[in-house]
């Protein structure tokens, strides 16, 4: 890892979903400008690993910072008392996350859906957040889009809208969930290149990802995690030249084989 | 022979639209109480508060598990037993909210708890407490969903407005009771009466046909046309 700043930390995180142990002592880092792939089969907890990071679930155990920062919940004593809803939402409102199924606002306008969190979370001007928005629909080549609801769009123009609805709020980190994996054949790239520009820009990106090509090229760092643990984690270059692990292996070989 | 007397008919007419006024506006009235308070009932019951919630459980029970009737009845002439009167549109006007409201309220729940998990969670994520997500996202949404079943309501409360003549309140079945007990021309003044709610609840529920379809496709329809 480099020297750099983390922007997220996950230090020995545990969920169930009832009997099911779905995270079994998960220690993550991301550094500032690092873009970070977590692939594995279904199953292995990298979504669930990934809305922890955003308190969408709530961990068993284990902490988060954010930015340095203990996020959401203070431990005293080996218990956990949550933060104020308030400062939960401070803390989300500095991640971007990207959903599988886009989960775009179907009542408000593209635009709406640009502008409705920096207006009303972070109180910035209607004027100056719809300027922004302007800006960033043209980021994910958009620009003809700002007035159509997104019932009007196919499913890439959507993800892509969601993309920018996430970087409307300046987010420090984005998290990226299967974000292509709900999408038709056709429609993958697209969004994949606006995810490639983002991190070429130097966001830092934490990606739970099917799309093997897009870990290869763009990853620093590319994590494998199977059955709740990261089993291995190392640059795409070695990951995919010359994985370590058995499981690793099998991985691949069953996805990269057809 | 001649049941339908168009003299008394005429005669009548004013003091029976006079009533319709009042079943009107008692309607309307109860209306606006009835959407605000059932969404407090509505909230209330999805609240974290174990004693809230209860409380909120027990009054829908209590008001689904007992006639409106008697609830007007109880409101007006039992209550002043224990030092509480009211005037009789007041007693109606409370009576119907707090039926109604019981209902809606359940109407509005549904329309909350058919909003996917997705949006929650998109609204979190973009940094909304939980009561701007809610106000902003789920609610407007839910609304619209709602807004069929609301509309069936309301043409069903213009209707049961006509109990409120048990608490002596002049809407239009109270005052067609009275003319008749003068002239004794039931058959008229009755199908006046009868005419009067068909001709604004037939209406109103074409109405909410229409409203239906619109809400049924979508977000971009107006501007599409």
């Amino acid at each position: 890892m480099s020297g750099k700043r983390a922007m997220i930390e996950v230090e020995a995180l545990h969920k169930h979903f009832g009997d099911n142990h779905v995270l079994k002592g998960i220690d993550l880092s991301v550094a500032v400008g690092e873009v970070v792939c977590i692939i594995g089969p279904s199953g292995s907890g990298k979504s669930t690993l990934l809305r922890c990071i955003n308190h969408l679930e709530y961990p068993d155990r284990g902490n988060i910072r954010i930015d340095g920062k203990l996020a959401y919940r203070d431990e005293i004593d080996g218990r956990y008392r949550a933060h104020r809803a308030r400062d939960i939402a401070a803390v989300r409102a500095q991640v971007g996350m990207v959903f599988q199924h886009f989960n775009l606002f179907p009542h408000l306008t593209v635009m709406g859906n640009l502008i409705e969190a920096p207006v009303h979370v972070l109180r910035r001007p209607a004027a100056e957040a719809r300027r922004r928005g302007l800006e960033l629909l043209a980021q994910v080549g958009l620009s003809d889009k700002a007035d159509a609801y997104p019932e009007e769009l196919s499913g890439g123009q959507q993800q892509r809208a969601a993309i920018a609805r996430a970087l409307a709020m300046d987010p420090k980190a984005m998290l990226f969930d299967e974000a292509t994996s709900a999408l038709d054949p056709e429609l993958i790239n697209e969004v994949l290149t606006v995810m490639r520009d983002l991190a070429a820009g130097g966001m830092t990106m934490l990606v739970v990802t099917h799309e093997m090509n897009f870990a290869r090229q763009v990853a620093s760092r590319v994590i494998f995690m199977d059955h709740g643990r990261i089993v291995e984690q190392d640059t795409p270059e070695r990951i995919f030249g010359a994985p370590r692990e058995a499981r690793t292996q099998d991985f691949l070989r069953s996805v990269l084989d057809h | 022979m001649d049941l339908f007397n168009p003299e008394i008919a005429l005669e009548n007419l004013g003091p029976l639209f006079a009533g319709l006024w009042i079943t009107v506006q008692l309607t309307l009235v109860v209306i606006v109480l009835s959407m605000g308070f059932a969404l407090l009932v509505a909230l209330g019951g999805m609240s974290r508060h174990r004693p809230i919630q209860w409380l909120v459980k027990a009054y829908i029970e209590v008001i689904r598990g007992t006639p409106l009737l008697l609830q007007l009845i109880y409101i007006y002439y039992v209550l002043p037993e224990v030092g509480i009167r009211l005037d009789a549109f007041a007693a109606g006007v409370i009576g119907l909210t707090l039926n109604y409201s019981a209902y809606i309220a359940e109407v509005y729940r549904a329309g909350i708890q058919a909003i996917p998990r997705g949006q929650h969670d998109a609204a979190a994520a973009l940094g909304m407490t939980p009561t701007l997500s809610m106000r902003r996202i789920v609610l407007p949404q839910a609304i619209r969903i709602v807004i069929p079943s609301l509309g069936n309501y309301f043409i069903g409360l213009f209707k049961d407005t006509a109990l409120v003549s048990v608490v002596s309140i002049q809407e239009v079945v109270f005052t067609a009771q009275i003319l008749a007990a003068q002239n004794f021309q039931y058959f008229t003044l009755y199908t006046i009466v009868g005419i009067m709610y068909f001709a604004v609840s037939f209406p109103a529920a074409r109405l909410v046909g229409y409203l239906e379809r619109i809400t049924r496709s979508g977000y971009a329809t107006r501007r599409r046309r």
